[in-house]
Formats: structure tokens, sequence, C-alpha cells
């Protein structure tokens, strides 16, 4: 009983940090076997499709030295991992029922996103989420699929200066431009372990930063609503019905 | 055995697509699932009953159909048991959705996913702005 208040008391504080707060926060993984289920699942997808690599950091390892058009295919083969939204979600059921309840909305296809170490590469301009057209009462959950030992990750912008810059852009007609543009300069990404997940709103600025590493970063990523919440612009393109057990 | 698509009315649920799109995604479709298309059918507007495809089925026995997306599936009841009846060993494809499957069950699941959306509320993108839609989230929560 204490223990259920606790927990309850706890998500209550993640809720509020992620409407009137800074809008995003880490948060562990709250069931690992599906999620190290998944991750499993996605070395044997990838490795069919690359020809090579046992494990994440072989596989990692084979995709850094990858061209942009070999990560785009292997990208494209990933569509075949038609049940990572179900496997991401359920990895968090607590959290996703404490933000949104038991019936949802979730994104038909999770997202893998294979990030090449060098200067060419892995450049994610600073935007939101809101700007592909989800509901504003969406939630994007993302984790990498290894611990991130270098610059790799994904940086978050609190939610009161990213409401500030989209004011700003809103008055001049701009969605994610320079402004956005330059505040990719001078970030630093958390070093996340793997396990740990950033839950945010579509209205926190986010992005990535070129790195160095021998290894490429491995993310996924999986956005969520409330069924009782009205959508915007995408319907069942991109959404399908969810039901958490 | 062959593969056919459909082209019906503009108004598709809550997409608005001409039929030269609706083939444009069709194709596209096929192409990335190497299937092959032999028959392209147009159904009258204003209409979502497939029945054209249902009485050319009669004879040519297709074995796989192409549609842009599930909203483009019958939603009253003799429409839908006559779509049943006549056509659940057809592979259905919904193109937007990249769904396939066939069968009573999964004909069925995929109808009820559109009734599912079709009577979920909507905001009107055209009549908001950033700002009010972030005002909307702080005041009515996500739950």
């Amino acid at each position: 009983m204490v223990k259920g208040l606790s927990l309850k008391l706890k998500y209550m504080d993640l809720y509020n940090k992620l409407i009137s707060g800074p809008g995003y926060s880490v948060y562990p993984i709250e069931n690992m076997k599906i999620f190290k289920k998944l991750r499993d699942s996605f070395v044997d997808k990838i490795t069919t499709s690359i020809g090579s690599g046992k494990n994440i950091n072989e596989v990692r390892k084979a995709m850094a030295r990858m061209s942009k058009a070999e990560v785009n295919k292997a990208m494209i083969n990933l569509l075949t991992f038609t049940n990572l939204s179900d496997m991401m979600i359920d990895s968090c059921p607590d959290l996703v029922e404490t933000l949104c309840g038991k019936e949802l909305f979730i994104q038909r296809r999770a997202h893998t996103i294979i990030n090449v170490p060098g200067k060419d590469h892995s450049k994610q301009w600073t935007h939101y989420e809101m700007m592909s057209g989800i509901s504003p009462f969406t939630y994007v959950l993302w984790a990498p699929l290894h611990d991130l030992d270098d610059d790799g990750g994904a940086y978050h912008i609190d939610q009161k200066i990213s409401l500030e810059i989209m004011k700003k852009e809103e008055a001049t007609g701009l969605v994610n431009g320079p402004t956005v543009f330059n505040m990719m300069e001078n970030q630093k990404p958390p070093r996340l372990k793997f396990g740990e997940a950033v839950i945010f709103n579509p209205f926190v600025l986010h992005g990535n930063v070129p790195f160095n590493s021998e290894f490429a970063r491995i993310a996924c990523n999986v956005r969520f609503q409330s069924f009782n919440k009205p959508l915007l612009q995408k319907n069942t393109d991109y959404l399908k019905y969810y039901r958490l057990q | 055995m062959s593969t056919v698509t459909i082209t019906t009315d503009i108004n598709i649920g809550p997409f608005k697509i001409p039929s030269n799109g609706q083939n444009m995604i069709m194709n596209n479709y096929a192409q990335r699932n190497n299937l092959i298309v032999d028959v392209i059918i147009p159904e009258p507007m204003m209409s979502n009953a497939l029945a054209t495809v249902q009485w050319l089925h009669k004879d040519k026995k297709f074995s796989k159909v192409i549609l842009c997306s599930i909203h483009q599936l019958p939603n009253i009841k003799n429409r839908i048991d006559e779509l049943l009846k006549n056509m659940q060993n057809v592979e259905f494809h919904f193109a937007l959705e990249g769904i396939s499957g066939k069968g009573k069950t999964f004909l069925l699941e995929c109808i009820n996913e559109a009734k599912i959306f079709k009577n979920a509320k909507t905001i009107d993108s055209s009549k908001t702005t950033w700002s009010e839609l972030y005002k909307l989230m702080q005041q009515k929560g996500t739950r």
C-alpha cells in the first residue's frame, strides 16, 4: 500500500515536471526484460540486413563505417520491425498509464535512429516534435540501445526557453529557423545508460550534435497520446489504437 | 490470380486524396513490397461499398487488393457483411497504414480501427496557432 502510494506520488511529480516544469525528464525503463528483448530483436534484424554483428556493440562498430546510403538502406529494412512500438510502450507501462491512461493512440511504427560519428553526420537540427502534426497531448519516449559513452545522445532545451523561441518564431512565421539552428552549438547531450529513457512533451526543443567515436549511436523512440484527447494532423497513417494490459 | 489497386472518392476519412495521388501512393506501396499490379479499378465517388471490385472479383478471382487506407472500407453493416462474404480469401493491403492481411478477423479489425479514429476528436490545425496548442496542453493536461 505504502509502496503503491509512493509510486503514485513519484509519477505525479513526473507528470507535473512534464506539463509545467522543464518538459522533459530522464526515466528508468520499468521492464528491462522487454527492453532487452527489443534490443536483441533489433540486433537480429539489423544483422540480417547488414550481414555482420553478433551484439549491439558489434553492430554499432560495423555501422560507424557505413556510408549514409548504406545506413538509410539498413533503416528502411527495419520497417519489418513492426512490434517495436508495442515493445517500447510495454517496457514503461506505469509511466505511460500515469501520463495518458490505459487507452492510447501510439505511433504505428516507432523509429530507430542510427547516428554515425563524424562531422558530416548526425546533425539533427534542433526541433519541436509538434512540427510534424502530432497532437499537443503527445509524449515522446526516447531510449538508446546501449550506454552513451560519448556525445552521441540527444539534448533537450527547457520548456520555458523552448516556448519563448516558439513565440518569437511564430511572430515571424518561421518554425525551426536560424535561432533554433544556432542552438546546436555548444550543446552537451547527457550520457544515458542502457535502460534509461528520456520522456518529453512535443514543445520541448531537442536535437543532437556531431560526435567522435568508433561506434554509431543507436536509439529508438515512440510517440503516444491518450485515446481521450484530440488528434491533430496525424491519423491512421501514423497512429494506431493501443490498450495497455 | 492477380493484384488490383482501387481508387475511390477523394474524401478518405480525414484525408483528401485525388485519384492520381491515390494511384501514386498505391503504386509506390506495390513497388516497395514487390507486388505487380495487374488491374486498376475505379470505384465511383460518394460510395465506400467497394461494390465494383466485388462484382469483378466473381469472374477475375483477385488474390490481392491494394487500397490507400483502412478508411476506404465500408462502414455500414450490410455492406461490411457483403465484403466479408465475397472477399475474405483476398489479401488486403493498406498503403498509408502499411498493414496487410486477409480473412474476416483482419478486415473487421481494420474496420473497427477506422471507426475508432472516425470517432476521435480532432483539432482543426487551420484554426489554431502554436501558442494556442501549447495553452491547450497546459490547461487540459494529457490524461
